[in-house]
């Protein structure tokens, strides 16, 4: 998607994010749940599939911080909610994808380092956050849902699938997010 | 890094505000509301990249599938050879059989069977991105006279039932493993019927008869009831019967079925184009 970085327009509830950032997020997003829904959901690690949108969140939140985190989070969540078959929670991935989005773009400030491997951990424990309150809230909310037994099995093939995924992603999307990051400090 | 006022705290709440007020909508189930709506919009903009992406990359998983199995082409050749010969005697038998049902049917005034219900092919477009739901997205939808309920199979039997959401133009098939797709069955050639339910598993079906009383056997048949149990048209072949577990004259038994179905590689489906219940129910929404 070619759009021409023009000068975000600033206003005080989106903060720092542009409009061309939004479109960039967007089209990363309905990329990641297209990839996750078809080539992906074939490529499974005995029979579970990652969830590559929920990489692609924790990567922006990352990169670009709390605004982008939640606005992203928000976004891929509901996307991925209106494609379940009904009997599932429309609005369930939204909300957890929000509050993790903003959490991991206010906790990276108080990481370490540039360390390679920081992000690699941080998708692997919010990872492993995110499968575990998903399954809660849906038998909290009444849902059918399968063994906890299983779930624990699934939630753990996920974090190892998405923590194995996040090398291959993570430099993708920080390419992005520079390239549309309003005041550019550094490109690649 | 620099810090900025706020931390988007604002931002954070109008967002969540959003995703309750979604979620309290959809527990309303409000039929043709504003969520419909954005499921209409968000398919129609994530479709075509599906289908791009399942056109681009379905030809290479078959290729490399079919590299395992050159081995077997020759000898599998011969069986297939030897089996076209069996079924083609077969064939002929069944003419005959068929013309006789066809002048019973008309003479009895019997349900239409399910295998001369106008169908609809599709073609497998996505898997839904969940590991804990079982369904397929179709590139077929209500502009097509695809409605929730109708069923779907292919070849080998059974597969599902088309579930909302159902989009201009996809619609989405529950598979029968899922927990949530459970269907009316019968041991075939018997009344006893019950229920059929997965857990995801894809070789395991478990079935449950209601005040059976007489004997299931490994290999049995396992078939859908017919319309006043579920919704499934009747006879639909489902599975066979794998092992059962304690009396099945006692209520709490289990009959574990083999699906016909391949539920790993669903590539193109039938829709059969009418339901058990009344499609005028459902049919004004598009």
């Amino acid at each position: 998607m070619s759009v021409v970085a023009k000068e975000p327009r600033p206003s005080s509830v989106l903060g720092e994010i542009g409009v061309p950032r939004l479109f960039a997020v967007g089209a990363v997003v309905i990329l990641a749940l297209a990839l996750q829904s078809t080539v992906l959901s074939y490529a499974t690690i005995l029979g579970v599939i990652p969830q590559l949108v929920l990489v692609v969140v924790l990567c922006l939140a990352f990169t670009d911080g709390e605004r982008v985190g939640l606005v992203a989070g928000f976004f891929g969540g509901l996307l991925q909610d209106l494609q379940l078959p009904e009997g599932s929670i429309v609005g369930l991935y939204a909300l957890v994808y929000t509050l993790v989005g903003y959490a991991i773009g206010v906790m990276r400030e108080y990481t370490p380092s540039e360390s390679v491997w920081t992000p690699v951990l941080t998708v692997a424990g919010a990872t492993a956050v995110v499968e575990f309150s998903y399954a809660g809230l849906s038998i909290i909310l009444g849902q059918e849902w399968i063994g906890l037994v299983t779930t624990a099995k699934v939630v753990g093939l996920v974090v190892l699938y998405n923590t194995l995924l996040t090398p291959l992603v993570f430099p993708v999307v920080k390419r992005v997010a520079d390239r549309y990051r309003p005041e550019r400090v550094h490109r690649w | 890094m620099y810090r900025r006022s706020g931390r988007g705290r604002l931002l954070l709440l109008i967002f969540l505000a959003l995703s309750i007020l979604i979620i309290t909508l959809d527990f309303r189930q409000n039929e043709g509301g504003p969520l419909e709506r954005a499921k209409d919009i968000s398919a129609t903009v994530v479709a075509p990249i599906q289908r791009g992406l399942t056109t681009v990359f379905r030809p290479v998983g078959e290729f490399f599938a079919s590299i395992g199995e050159l081995g077997g082409l020759r000898s599998k050749n011969q069986r297939l050879e030897a089996e076209l010969e069996a079924a083609e005697s077969e064939i002929q038998n069944a003419r005959a059989l068929e013309n006789d049902f066809e002048k019973l049917t008309e003479l009895h005034d019997v349900q239409e069977p399910w295998t001369a219900m106008e169908t609809l092919t599709a073609s497998v477009q996505s898997n839904v991105s969940s590991n804990y739901r079982w369904a397929r997205v179709i590139d077929k939808g209500r502009d097509d006279g695809i409605r929730p309920d109708m069923a779907v199979v292919n070849a080998d039997g059974l597969v599902g039932k088309i579930v909302r959401p159902v989009t201009e133009h996809t619609a989405t098939v529950l598979l029968l493993i899922d927990p949530r797709g459970a269907a009316g069955a019968r041991i075939s050639d018997r009344r006893d019927t019950g229920k059929i339910q997965g857990n995801g598993d894809n070789d395991r079906l478990a079935l449950e008869l209601i005040g059976s009383n007489s004997d299931v056997f490994v290999g049995d048949i396992v078939v859908s009831s017919g319309y006043n149990e579920g919704i499934f048209p009747p006879s639909i072949p489902i599975g066979i019967v794998d092992e059962v577990i304690g009396d099945v004259r006692a209520p709490d038994h289990t009959i574990i079925v083999d699906p016909f179905v391949n539920f790993t590689e669903l590539d193109y489906v039938l829709v059969l184009l009418e339901t058990g219940r009344s499609v005028a129910q459902d049919g004004d929404g598009g």
